[in-house]
């Protein structure tokens, strides 16, 4: 196409109605032309005047924190030194992260509901097999969260469905105690407005007590720096 | 201060947000989305009349502000004029996928166009801009609409209108041209 013939496309195309292959042209063009730009920028500013007419309606305040959570700096996995991992890629608070980042990128929420479901299936299986026993935190703090574990498979889960947020500078650290000897289970954050899980897949046989104590962002400390605020004997 | 100035220093703000969110910085993140997330998503529902499809739709603008940010270049226009066409861009998007979704039959009648049309307008409180529009001649006026908050192509106004292509891309770039006109110089405040 000449100049001619797509600079007269640059209206529809600051409107976005140009085809795919149209728009790819009109782009290409704007980086070798010199007038073309400029024109497209005062297009573009008539075009924002559109956008911003339509009746203002405010957003639900659940969307802005799954957007902020999806940004926010995250540890990703966390290796505990008895050779057993606990991937907290799968805990709730990061797969909402990633859940959020694949519903974006791919247009689906069906990675999210899928996420979502597959944790609550894993709870499901813990709960639904004979030897499965559940574990209510408490503590000096109110909160409903449950451990809920199965010491034959070594499969277990800790459910939060109510916790207070530990504020930007701290976390929530999941503790297995064997003896008087704590070992990091993994750090998270609760999840606001929806229940968390994060799974534990450790020796149970070996732990009296599961516990929760409050550290340093992001990544926890490697021994517990405060009194647990939850403890569950198991 | 008068308006101009407030939209003027708004915009030197957009732009260091954008510049600290190119470096990542979350916390300049949460003030643009507490600056741009309502007419964002405003835009959206406006274009998908649907919440669930509108939330969609926010959030991948600002998964998108998040990851491009750095792609912003100030001598190609405002930080504002680049976030929404971002925004339209994506509703856009959205709008087109459903109605493949829908399969819509590509031959309606012209009486439902108007409806598209009125029912945008209607949608448009922004009192200066509907004017703008409302000033139009009705053929401009209706390629603009659809256009724009229908997220039709120029080649599908033409078909919907049975109207000849040349037609559509003249009346979408005569509307243009006019509202620019009487929208330069009056410039409304940023919400």
């Amino acid at each position: 196409m000449t100049h001619e013939a797509l600079r007269e496309l640059l209206p529809a195309y600051a409107l976005d109605a140009l085809t795919a292959e149209e728009a790819r042209e009109v782009r290409a063009h704007l980086e070798t032309c010199d007038r073309c730009p400029g024109e497209l920028a005062l297009l573009q500013e008539t075009a924002t005047r559109l956008a911003g007419a339509p009746v203002q309606v405010p957003p639900p305040p659940q969307l802005r924190e799954q957007i902020l959570a999806a940004v926010r700096p995250q540890p990703s996995v966390v290796t505990i030194p008895r050779g057993w991992a606990i991937g907290l890629a799968a805990a709730a608070a990061a797969v909402i992260v990633v859940a959020a980042l694949t519903a974006a990128r791919f247009g689906q929420q069906v990675a999210q509901l899928q996420q979502r479901i597959a944790a609550q299936e894993q709870v499901l299986a813990i709960l639904a097999g004979p030897t499965a026993q559940t574990s209510v935190l408490a503590g000096s703090i109110e909160a409903g969260v449950k451990f809920v574990y199965d010491r034959t498979r070594g499969q277990g889960a800790l459910v939060v469905t109510d916790l207070q947020d530990p504020g930007r500078q701290s976390v929530y650290q999941l503790w297995l105690v064997a003896g008087a000897v704590p070992e990091s289970a993994g750090v998270f954050r609760p999840a606001p407005g929806r229940p968390l899980v994060i799974p534990v897949r450790a020796d149970f046989t070996r732990y009296q007590a599961v516990a929760i104590s409050i550290e340093r962002a992001p990544f926890g400390a490697a021994q517990p720096t405060t009194t647990p605020i939850l403890v569950g004997r198991i | 201060m008068r308006p101009a100035q407030l939209a003027a220093s708004e915009e030197l703000e957009d732009r260091q947000l954008l510049a600290r969110i190119a470096r990542r910085d979350s916390r300049a993140f949460e003030v643009l989305y507490d600056r741009y997330g309502r007419p964002v998503y405003s835009l959206a529902m406006g274009m998908l009349r649907d919440a669930g499809g509108a939330q969609e739709v926010t959030q991948e603008v600002f998964l998108s502000i998040w990851r491009q940010a750095a792609e912003f270049d100030p001598s190609r226009g405002s930080a504002r004029s680049w976030l929404l066409a971002l925004a339209h861009h994506k509703a856009v998007d959205a709008v087109r996928r459903g109605r493949m979704r829908a399969a819509e039959p590509l031959q309606e009648t012209k009486t439902s166009d108007l409806d598209v049309v009125d029912e945008a307008l209607r949608r448009v409180e922004q009192g200066r801009v509907r004017e703008a529009l409302v000033r139009l001649p009705a053929e401009q006026r209706e390629a603009i609409v659809l256009a724009y908050y229908g997220g039709y192509t120029h080649q599908e106004i033409a078909g919907r209108l049975g109207i000849p292509l040349g037609t559509a891309k003249t009346r979408i770039r005569d509307g243009m041209i006019r509202l620019r006109g009487t929208l330069a110089g009056v410039k409304e405040v940023a919400p």
